[in-house]
C-alpha cells in the first residue's frame, strides 16, 4: 500500500500543468528491461505487499488473422497456451499449485496472459512463463478438445445483442481489414476450429516471437533479481516476428446503412458509425475525437440530457470513440425505447454531429473531460494487476508504457478549436455506416 | 498481508440492544489515495410486499439514479463526471448496500453528493418513471434472452425457494413491477430507510474523523429497525425435479442445486469451501467438474460449483460481496453445451448433466482423497487473497462479517487459517452431513423441450462423439456417464415457455 501513496501527490500536478509541460501522469516508479531478441520487460514498483501481477502482452489479435476462414483463431490459440510443455507438461497443476490467478483474454489488438500471486513464486513464473512462450507443445487431439471448448465459449455469449449487433456491423463497416470480424470469430469458422492443427503451428511460429511480446511485471519484487532472472530465460528466446500483411481498409465511399433482425428481445438500438484514425499519443485530432465522444454523447452531454433524462425515449446513449491500433470506427449507440422514434434519435444525432462540426464545444465541459479521462485512469491503479491493466492499451498500441505521458500531455493541451477539428475531419458522412437491430416481433412492448 | 482491518463494532442483524456508536465499520488504510464507501441498510427482496415484487430493487435504483432535494439528477451526474467517480445500488434477498470509491482529492464534493442521494432523496416523478422503465425492459428482454445462463441459474433459485420469501428474483416480475407506483418507493423508503437500520461503513485513506462524522449525519434518519423476516426454509425436492425453459437456442446451459445449510462461522463451513473448491472452483481449472466437461472433453467453456449465490458469474472470477444471506443452495453451473450436430444437442446436454451428477454422486459416496485436500488447500492459500484485493470489496467482506456475525478478525482473515487447519476426515465428514445426490433440481434452457422431456423419460443412454481421438480409458468412461440413472417420471419435469418466466408470481 505504501507504494501507492504517491499518487495523489502526482496527480494534482497533472491537473495544474501548463499545455507545453509534459505530463506525469503514471505514478509509479518502474524500470525497462530491454534484451537484444526484442523482448521488453517493464518492471513497476506497486501494489501490495508480498504480490506480483505477470501480464506478457502479445500484440497480436484477431486483427492479425488475415487468412480467409480463420476468425477467431488468435482467441483460440490464447486456449492453447494452457496446454503445456514438454518441460511443464501440466500447467494448470503448476500454477494452482501456487494459487495464481491466471487467465488470458484476446481482443482485436492483443492476447494477454496473466498470472497475480505471491512474490514467492517470482522465479519459478519466469521460468514458467518463457518455458511456454518458446516451447509450447500440444498434440491434435487435445488441439481438437479444446476446440469444443472455444465452440462452447462462442455459445453461452452468442444470443447477447451487443455481440449480435457487433458481428454483423463489423462486416458491413469494413470491406478489407480484418476489423470486418470480430475476436471470436464467425461461428462457422469457430465450428472448422478443429481442422486447423498446422495452422495453429505457424501462428505461434510468427507470432509469439520476443519482438511481439512485452512483460508487464508489477509488484513487490526485486528489480535487480527479477532482470538477471528475464536474462536468463528469454534471452535465448529467438526472433522471427512476421508482420502480418494486414489489408489497408480503403476510403469508404458513400454512407452505407442496415436494418437487422435480432431473434429475441431487445430493445431497437440504433448505431452511427465513422471511420476513425489510428490510436495516436500524440496527434492531438486523434486524442480529440476521443474526447469528442464523451462531450457529445457522454452522460452529461445535452443530447443525453433531452433523450435520456427529459423526454425518456432512449435508454442507453454513448459516444465510443476509444481508437485503435488501426483506424476503426467511432460509434454512436442509442438503445431506444420505442422503435416509432427510431429516425427522429438519429435525425438528432445527426444534428449533434453537424453541431460539433461548426461550433466550440463548451470550455468548463471540456475541462471537466479532461480531468475526468485523467481520474478514471488514477482510478485504476490501486493493485498490482489493475496496474499492469492500466497500461495493456499503451503496450499494444506503441509497444511501450512511456506512451502514458505523452498521451496525458496531448489531452490536457486540447483546444475547443481542436475538438471541432477532430469532428470537421472525421464525422464524415460519406464515411458513416449506419446499422439499426430490431427485434423479430416488433419493438414496441 | 498486512491489513490494517479495525471493525470497531457491528450491527447484530436486526439487534435491538446494538447502541447508536456501534453501527460504524471502518477500515482504515491511511496510505491509500482511495476512499471506499459501503452503505448497508438491512433490507432486501425479502422484505418486498406480495403483489409488488421488486420494490426494494427499485427503491435503491430510484436513489442511486435519480434527483435529490438540492440537484437533478444531470446536475448531479454533472458533478461526478470530472471525478470519474460514481455510486451504485445493489440489492440482494436481505441487503441493499450502496457503495462508491472515490480519489482523496475529490472526497468532499463526492461524499456529499452520495449522502444527499440516500438521505435527501427528491422521488421525482420523472426518475421514477425512466427508472421503471429500465428495469421493465431488463425484465422482459434482457433477463429473457440475453443470456440463457443467467437465466437457468435465476430459475434454479426461483424453484427452490418457491413459497419462502426467497422465491422471487430482486428485479421483480414483470407484472409487480408495473403495479409499483412512486408512492410505493416512497413508502417502501419511509419504513425502511431507519437509523437502526442501517450500517455505515468506510475504508481507504480517510482523513481523522471522517468516519464518525458520516454515521452521525446519517443518524439523521428516523429511529428505528427493520422488523425481522423469519429465515426461509426451502423444501427439499422430493427427488429429482427438471424444469425445462424452452426458448430458440443451439447451446443449453444447466444448472442443478438444493438447499443446504452451510453457512459462513458453521462449523462445517471451511470444509465445504475446500470441498467446493476442488469440485468446481468458479471459473478455475482447477476444478474437478472443469476437468471432466471441459478440461476431457471439451463440452464447453467451463464447469462450477458453489455453496453460496454466485450471481452474474460470467462477468467476474472473483466471489460476488454483499450476497449475504440465511440460506443457500448447494449449486452446479454447467455452461452451455453446445451441438455439434444438427440433431445431438439434447444427448450432448444430457450426457454432461450425467457427467456433472456422477461426480457429484462420487464426492458425495467417496469424499475427497487425501492428495485433493492438501492441494485444494495449496491452491486456497494464495488464490483466496485476491478475494480482497481492492478496499471495496475488504469494506464489502467486513459487511458481510456483520451480517453473519463473525467474530473479529473476520472472513478475510480466518479464511488461511480455517482452510489451513482442515484435513480429509473432517472435510469428508462435512461433505456427509452438508450434501446429498437423491433431491436435486435441475434446470435446462433449451429448444424442443418436449424432445428433451421425452429423451429423459426413456432412460436411454445419450452417448456423444469427438472430432479427435480420445484414450480408451476416457471411452470406457464414456460408456457409463451415458447411461447414468436420472431417476424422474413424467411428473417430475415442468416445462415453461421463456416467455412466461418472471411474468407474474
Amino acid at each position: 500500500m505504501k507504494i501507492l501513496a504517491t499518487i495523489a501527490a502526482l496527480c494534482l500536478v497533472g491537473g495544474t500543468a501548463a499545455t507545453q509541460q509534459r505530463e506525469r501522469v503514471f505514478p509509479f516508479e518502474y524500470q525497462t528491461v530491454r534484451l537484444d531478441n526484442g523482448f521488453t520487460a517493464y518492471l513497476i514498483k506497486a501494489g501490495a505487499p508480498g504480490q506480483i501481477a505477470y501480464y506478457s502482452i502479445v500484440r497480436t489479435g484477431s486483427r492479425d488473422e488475415v487468412e480467409e476462414g480463420k476468425s477467431g483463431f488468435a482467441h483460440f490459440f490464447e486456449h492453447m497456451m494452457f496446454r503445456g510443455t514438454e518441460k511443464y507438461p501440466n500447467y494448470d497443476a503448476i500454477t494452482s499449485a501456487m494459487g495464481a490467478d491466471r487467465n488470458g483474454f484476446t481482443s482485436s489488438d492483443m492476447t494477454v496472459y496473466y498470472l497475480v500471486t505471491a512474490s514467492e513464486y517470482l522465479e519459478q513464473l519466469i521460468d514458467l512463463e518463457a518455458d511456454r512462450f518458446q516451447n509450447l507443445r500440444y498434440s491434435e487431439p487435445d488441439f481438437r478438445t479444446e476446440a469444443g471448448a472455444v465452440l462452447g465459449e462462442k455459445m453461452q455469449s452468442i444470443m447477447s445483442p451487443f455481440n449480435y449487433l457487433y458481428e454483423r456491423l463489423s462486416e458491413l463497416a469494413f470491406d478489407k481489414h480484418t476489423y470486418r470480424h470480430t475476436t471470436i470469430g464467425f461461428e462457422r469458422d469457430v465450428r472448422a476450429m478443429p481442422e486447423g492443427y498446422e495452422y495453429s503451428k505457424s501462428f505461434y511460429r510468427r507470432f509469439y516471437r520476443p519482438e511481439n511480446v512485452v512483460l508487464v511485471l508489477v509488484g513487490d519484487f526485486d528489480h535487480a533479481e527479477a532482470e538477471r532472472l528475464l536474462r536468463a530465460h528469454y534471452g535465448s528466446w529467438q526472433p522471427g516476428y512476421v508482420t502480418p500483411d494486414i489489408p489497408v481498409e480503403p476510403p469508404q465511399q458513400g454512407e452505407r446503412r442496415e436494418t437487422i433482425t435480432y431473434p429475441g428481445r431487445t430493445l431497437p438500438t440504433l448505431t452511427l458509425n465513422y471511420k476513425a484514425p489510428a490510436w495516436s499519443a500524440t496527434d492531438r485530432s486523434a486524442v480529440a475525437l476521443e474526447v469528442l465522444g464523451d462531450l457529445a454523447f457522454g452522460s452529461t452531454s445535452p443530447l443525453y440530457q433531452q433523450l435520456v433524462i427529459d423526454e425518456r425515449i432512449v435508454q442507453g446513449l454513448g459516444g465510443f470513440f476509444e481508437l485503435q491500433r488501426d483506424p476503426a470506427l467511432a460509434t454512436v449507440y442509442a438503445a431506444v425505447l420505442e422503435e416509432a422514434n427510431v429516425p427522429r434519435v438519429e435525425q438528432l444525432i445527426a444534428e449533434t454531429i453537424a453541431a460539433a462540426k461548426t461550433q466550440l464545444p463548451d470550455a468548463q465541459r471540456l475541462a471537466d473531460t479532461k480531468r475526468a479521462r485523467r481520474y478514471g485512469f488514477l482510478m485504476g491503479l490501486e493493485t498490482a494487476g489493475s496496474v499492469a491493466s492500466a497500461t495493456i492499451s499503451f503496450v499494444v498500441n506503441t509497444g511501450g508504457i512511456e506512451a502514458i505521458d505523452d498521451y496525458y500531455t496531448t489531452l490536457e493541451a486540447l483546444t475547443p478549436e481542436d475538438i471541432r477539428d477532430a469532428a470537421r475531419r472525421y464525422l464524415m458522412n460519406e464515411a458513416k455506416t449506419v446499422m439499426t437491430m430490431m427485434q423479430a416481433t416488433g419493438g414496441d412492448q | 498481508m498486512t491489513r490494517f482491518m479495525m471493525v470497531l463494532a457491528a450491527a447484530a442483524w436486526g439487534s435491538t440492544a446494538t447502541a447508536q456508536t456501534d453501527r460504524l465499520i471502518t477500515l482504515p488504510e491511511p496510505e491509500s489515495p482511495f476512499i471506499a464507501f459501503n452503505i448497508w441498510v438491512q433490507v432486501g427482496s425479502q422484505n418486498d410486499p406480495e403483489g409488488k415484487e421488486g420494490l426494494a430493487s427499485l427503491t435503491a435504483n430510484l436513489l442511486s439514479d435519480g434527483s435529490t432535494t438540492t440537484l437533478d439528477y444531470q446536475t448531479i451526474l454533472a458533478r461526478l463526471y470530472p471525478m470519474a467517480a460514481g455510486y451504485g445500488a445493489n440489492v440482494d434477498k436481505e441487503m441493499t448496500v450502496f457503495t462508491g470509491r472515490v480519489h482523496r482529492d475529490n472526497l468532499d464534493e463526492y461524499y456529499g453528493l452520495f449522502r444527499d442521494a440516500l438521505l435527501h432523496p427528491a422521488f421525482r416523478e420523472e426518475d421514477f418513471n425512466r427508472v421503471k422503465t429500465q428495469t421493465l425492459a431488463f425484465l422482459e428482454r434482457s433477463r429473457r434472452y440475453s443470456r440463457d445462463e443467467e437465466l437457468s441459474k435465476d430459475v434454479l433459485f426461483w424453484a427452490a425457494y418457491r413459497g419462502t420469501r426467497y422465491q422471487h428474483p430482486s428485479e421483480g416480475y414483470v407484472e409487480s413491477v408495473r403495479d409499483i407506483t412512486l408512492d410505493d418507493v416512497r413508502a417502501f423508503y419511509t419504513k425502511h430507510y431507519l437509523r437502526n437500520g442501517l450500517v455505515v461503513a468506510v475504508g481507504g485513506g480517510y482523513p481523522t474523523g471522517f468516519p464518525a462524522k458520516v454515521r452521525g449525519e446519517f443518524d439523521a434518519l428516523p429511529q428505528g429497525a427493520v422488523a425481522r423476516v423469519p429465515a426461509p426454509e426451502p423444501a427439499m425436492p422430493d427427488g429429482i425435479k427438471v424444469i425445462i425453459v424452452e426458448k430458440p437456442a443451439d447451446a443449453a446451459p444447466i444448472s442443478i442445486g438444493a438447499p443446504t445449510p452451510v453457512l459462513r462461522g458453521g462449523p462445517d463451513y471451511w470444509a465445504m469451501v475446500a470441498a467446493a473448491s476442488w469440485f468446481g472452483e468458479h471459473r478455475n481449472s482447477f476444478s474437478r467438474l472443469y476437468q471432466v466437461i471441459r478440461e476431457a472433453r471439451g463440452m464447453n467453456y467451463g464447469d462450477y460449483a458453489y455453496i453460496e449465490a454466485f450471481p452474474r458469474g460470467y462477468t467476474t472470477q472473483q466471489p460476488p460481496v454483499n450476497i449475504a444471506r440465511r440460506s443457500h443452495l448447494f449449486e452446479i453451473w454447467i455452461r452451455p453445451i453446445s451441438r455439434t450436430s444438427p440433431t445431438d444437442l439434447h444427448d450432448r446436454t444430457l450426457f454432461a448433466t450425467r457427467a456433472a451428477l456422477r461426480e457429484f454422486n462420487a464426492l458425495v459416496r467417496n469424499g475427497m482423497t487425501a492428495d485433493a485436500v492438501e492441494a485444494t488447500k495449496r491452491f486456497l492459500h494464495n488464490y483466496s487473497v485476491k478475494y480482497g484485493s481492492t478496499i471495496s470489496r475488504r469494506l464489502a467482506y467486513a459487511v458481510d462479517d456483520a451480517f453473519y456475525r463473525l467474530p473479529a478478525p473476520g472472513y478475510l482473515a480466518s479464511l488461511r487459517p480455517g482452510i489451513g487447519a482442515l484435513d480429509r476426515q473432517q472435510v469428508n465428514a462435512a461433505i456427509g452431513r452438508q450434501l446429498q445426490t437423491d433431491n436435486l433440481w435441475l434446470v435446462f434452457v433449451t429448444s424442443d423441450a418436449e424432445g428433451l422431456k421425452q429423451k429423459l423419460l426413456s432412460g436411454a443412454p445419450t452417448p456423444i462423439t469427438y472430432a479427435g481421438e480420445k484414450p480408451a480409458s476416457l471411452l470406457a468412461e464414456d460408456i457409463e456417464i451415458a447411461a447414468y440413472p436420472i431417476p424422474v417420471d413424467a411428473s417430475d419435469i415442468t416445462i415453461i415457455p421463456v416467455d412466461e418466466i418472471f411474468e407474474r408470481r
